[in-house]
């Protein structure tokens, strides 16, 4: 599963949105002659056509609401790789880029873009990582489980693989990835395999199938049910923010500065919150509590170790 | 309200229907329930046979994430309520949701012990809904399988539609059902009603319309019969009012009563002779019309065992004391063997009768004495002339006084048999019997009759008797029988012949048997040799005949005395009469 990040294969999608599409549910704009600015949101997704559906709303909500500072319409571009938003940002094509935190950390490092504002989600701020294990599997640590095979979930999750992944590597262990789980895997290295879901990897643990895996935290005890006597934690991530906007800087400052006010308050008010809910149960933005660069230093420090994964 | 035969038909007919109707309808709701809960099963089954043969590679790969996406498209199936895939614990992998609340959980007890040992399907019903369980086996092992919940509301639904229906369907046919039932009971009572109308018009005495015969069934079967009812009954009718126009035409009385006497029924013939109108007589007793019988106390009591009399003599009772004599004859009819006797009484006037037997009575008296008297003294007087007390006659006179006398003791004779066929007739011919040798009779007869054989050059052969067989008669009447037989057979003998006389016995029966040689007796008078003054047709016959009374006395004195008189004769070759007398032991 993960070779889908490794096809090179560069889909974009722009389309036009704004006045091409359903009117705003801003009043505002439908008084005034809408300006000729566009704002582009950016998305990678191997499915870009579902992603514009998840996006456009969204995209349309914040440019009606953006006249005041010369935005009249919105766009959304889809792109199937990080390489690919990381030019198209730098090309100027993409205005905003909002995703997981490491995808956007790594964004961040590669161009010049400014992470200004933290996604909830599911009314979630910040989610961490579990890595688990069969209670009588005879790991007891991380440490155990060298030679062994650990099961990640989606190859471009952050709860899923890439943290998980980060701290295992971080400890120390050297991952590697296998495709069969019942591969033989040498004393001196972890061998991870995708699941590509949460509750296979719970299930494959419990089965046995794999000797531990990993899942976000925030779904474990839900995935555990009332087996989760039969599980241990082997470890916790850090909590990390749950997702991350950045704002391309040589995007106009007051209209970084709209953009912010708007995205700060939008779940203040009905047609906000009901925006927010249809781009993907989206609770709030706010500020990065200590900062972005504070903030998202735990992930700088764990990017080199998914930063392979992440390039591809 | 009480229902007529037409009602009673559509209610029965109708209720027969209706129920049959219910009855077949609640078959076909159930059978088609059946057949509708088959169907979904059915489907169930299919649905969850195919949705298993999906999941095998990933329950067997513990995909569950592709099972969660097999399951819930399973789930979007119509009528599907719930479907989750299990695994071989029978602990719930996923219900096709993200969210999978039940999962881990164990399924039904009853579908993981059939999961654990069968590869079948497993079919539950409860109240609402349908539970298929299909467990998947690979290699001999248990890997699972999946559990589809179907709702039933869709089942009920289709077969509350399916009732409706079929109820529809059934109302209609009910209403179908009660219309033939009104055109049957209107096809089946319309030939009745006909009948009915037709019975009406036949008591009422209006004219009845032949009834059309539409139907070769029952009820044309009725239709026929009734037409042919009508018709033995006009005919009854017109035989019945020719009847009655005999009864009125004829002179002779006739009385209808029941079994004790009462009158019934009269003709005018009654109401005439009586002086008493028909209105009058109905009602009353026949003893109140006829005098009872002589030596019987009333005309009923004058009847025989069988309910039956002929002759009786007795007087109808007329209006203002007048007693009209009458001959009646009673036959009895029975309606019923030994109930409702009637009696006929047929009843003739003989008043008119016994005024002619009176002038006879007074006729005969007057010929005895009249006629017989002088002619005693004629004979006498004649004899005295022959034997010349008036002198001496010539040859001339004595020819005359023998010619005088022969037809006076000719008219003697007459004067006798008219007496004794009257004696006979009234019945006061007096018999004195006695007990007598038969032969000397016959002999003693022979002989008085020998002389007027001669004169008729006829002689007696007495051929055969019967010595010492002896009767009990009145042996003169015997005697005036037998000279009458021998002296007829002289008559009708030739000239110079004999007349045989036989005498024999058979079965204590005497016959004595009289032959004549003669012409014998033509045909067209055999019947009345035995009737007074019958002497023949033709000439020769009547010259030979005599006063035509002999026969008929000698008939009359031989059945008084017990006996028989009888002949055989042949044209041309003579006559021979028999008398049969009973032999006296």
């Amino acid at each position: 599963m993960g070779s889908r990040l490794h096809l090179g294969l560069l889909l974009t999608i722009a389309i036009g949105c704004g006045q091409a599409s359903e009117p705003p549910p801003s009043s505002v704009a439908a008084e005034q002659p809408a300006p000729a600015g566009v704002l582009t949101i950016g998305s990678v997704s191997l499915n870009p056509t579902h992603e514009y559906e998840v996006v456009r709303p969204f995209v349309d909500f914040i440019a009606a609401n953006l006249h005041h500072v010369g935005i009249g319409r919105g766009e959304v571009v889809v792109v199937s790789s990080l390489s690919h938003m990381i030019e198209e940002l730098r090309e100027g094509r993409v205005d905003l880029f909002i995703d997981s935190p490491f995808p956007a950390v790594f964004v961040w490092q590669h161009t010049d873009v400014e992470p200004i504002l933290r996604r909830w989600k599911r009314r979630s701020d910040v989610y961490r990582s579990v890595v688990f294990t069969r209670a009588d599997s005879g790991v007891e640590s991380v440490v155990d489980l060298a030679g062994r095979i650990i099961a990640f979930g989606e190859p471009f999750s952050t709860s899923g693989f890439l943290m998980p992944k980060a701290a295992l590597a971080s400890a120390g262990l050297r991952m590697v990835n296998y495709e069969d789980p019942a591969a033989s895997i040498p004393g001196d290295r972890v061998g991870y395999v995708f699941s590509n879901d949460a509750e296979n990897t719970m299930f494959w643990v419990l089965k046995q199938k794999v000797v531990a895996g990993a899942v976000n935290a925030d779904y474990f005890e839900a995935l555990a049910g009332d087996r989760i006597s039969e599980l241990r934690i082997l470890l916790t991530t850090d909590a990390v923010p749950r997702n991350v906007v950045c704002a391309r800087r040589g995007l106009d400052p007051k209209v970084v500065q709209a953009i912010e006010d708007l995205l700060l308050e939008m779940h203040l008010n009905d047609e906000g919150r009901a925006s927010l809910e249809k781009f993907e149960e989206t609770t709030r933005f706010d500020r990065f509590p200590g900062g972005s660069d504070q903030d998202l230093a735990h992930i700088l420090t764990l990017l080199p170790h998914v930063q392979e994964d992440l390039g591809q | 309200m009480r229902l007529g035969l037409k009602g009673r038909l559509v209610v029965f007919v109708s209720a027969f229907i209706i129920t049959f109707g219910v009855v077949l309808t609640a078959l076909s709701v159930r059978a088609q329930n059946e057949r509708l809960r088959h169907e979904l099963e059915d489907r169930g089954k299919l649905l969850t046979t195919v949705i298993a043969a999906n999941t095998t590679d990933a329950l067997a790969m513990l995909e569950v994430r592709e099972l969660r996406n097999i399951i819930s498209e399973a789930r979007d199936q119509e009528n599907v309520l719930d479907a989750v895939a299990f695994d071989e614990e029978g602990r719930v992998l996923t219900d096709g949701t993200v969210v999978n609340p039940r999962r881990h959980m164990l399924i039904s007890e009853a579908a993981f012990r059939h999961a654990s040992g069968s590869k079948s399907l497993l079919v539950e019903f409860d109240a609402d809904a349908m539970t298929v369980t299909k467990p998947l086996h690979l290699g001999g092992q248990v890997l699972g399988g999946v559990r589809l919940r179907y709702s039933l509301s869709g089942l009920a639904e289709d077969q509350a539609s399916l009732a409706r229906r079929t109820a529809t369907v059934g109302a209609i046919f009910a209403l179908l059902g009660v219309l033939a039932a009104a055109l049957l009971a209107e096809a089946v009572t319309r030939p009745l009603n006909e009948v009915i109308q037709a019975t009406r018009a036949l008591s009422e005495g209006k004219p009845v319309p032949r009834l059309a015969v539409r139907t070769a069934d029952e009820v044309g079967e009725l239709a026929e019969a009734f037409n042919e009812m009508t018709r033995k009954l006009r005919d009854t009718t017109v035989s019945r009012d020719y009847l009655d126009r005999v009864l009125e035409t004829m002179g002779e009385c006739l009385v209808v009563t029941g079994p004790d006497g009462t009158i019934t029924r009269v003709n005018s013939a009654v109401c005439n002779l009586s002086g008493v109108g028909e209105d009058e007589l109905l009602g009353q007793n026949c003893r109140d019309l006829f005098r009872a019988p002589h030596g019987h106390v009333s005309l009923l009591d004058a009847l025989g065992p069988d309910g039956s009399a002929q002759g009786l003599e007795t007087e109808l009772l007329a209006r203002g004391g007048e007693a009209v004599p009458v001959m009646i004859s009673v036959g009895a009819m029975e309606e019923n063997v030994g109930r409702n006797r009637s009696y006929v009484v047929a009843a003739a006037d003989i008043s008119e009768r016994l005024r002619h037997e009176q002038q006879k009575d007074e006729f005969v008296t007057m010929v005895h004495h009249e006629v017989r008297a002088p002619l005693t003294a004629v004979r006498g007087a004649i004899g005295l002339l022959e034997g010349g007390v008036a002198g001496e006659l010539g040859e001339r006179g004595q020819e005359l006084v023998k010619i005088a006398l022969r037809n006076s003791e000719r008219m003697g004779r007459l004067v006798n048999d008219i007496l004794a066929s009257r004696k006979l007739d009234s019945g006061r011919m007096e018999f004195h019997f006695e007990k007598v040798e038969m032969m000397p009779l016959i002999e003693q007869a022979i002989d008085s009759t020998s002389a007027y054989a001669a004169t008729h050059k006829v002689r007696f052969e007495l051929q055969e008797g019967v010595p010492g067989a002896m009767v009990r008669v009145d042996p003169d009447r015997m005697m005036q029988v037998l000279t009458n037989v021998l002296s007829n057979a002289v008559r009708f003998s030739p000239i110079d012949d004999v007349v045989t006389v036989q005498a024999s016995r058979s079965d204590r029966m005497l016959r004595v048997a009289v032959s004549d040689a003669g012409p014998g007796i033509p045909e067209d008078f055999r019947d009345h040799v035995f009737e007074a003054f019958a002497r023949g047709e033709h000439e020769d016959w009547r010259h030979r005949s005599g006063t035509g009374l002999g026969m008929s006395i000698s008939k009359g004195i031989i059945e008084e005395l017990g006996g028989t008189i009888t002949f055989e004769t042949e044209l041309g070759a003579g006559t021979t009469f028999l008398i049969d007398i009973p032999e006296s032991v």
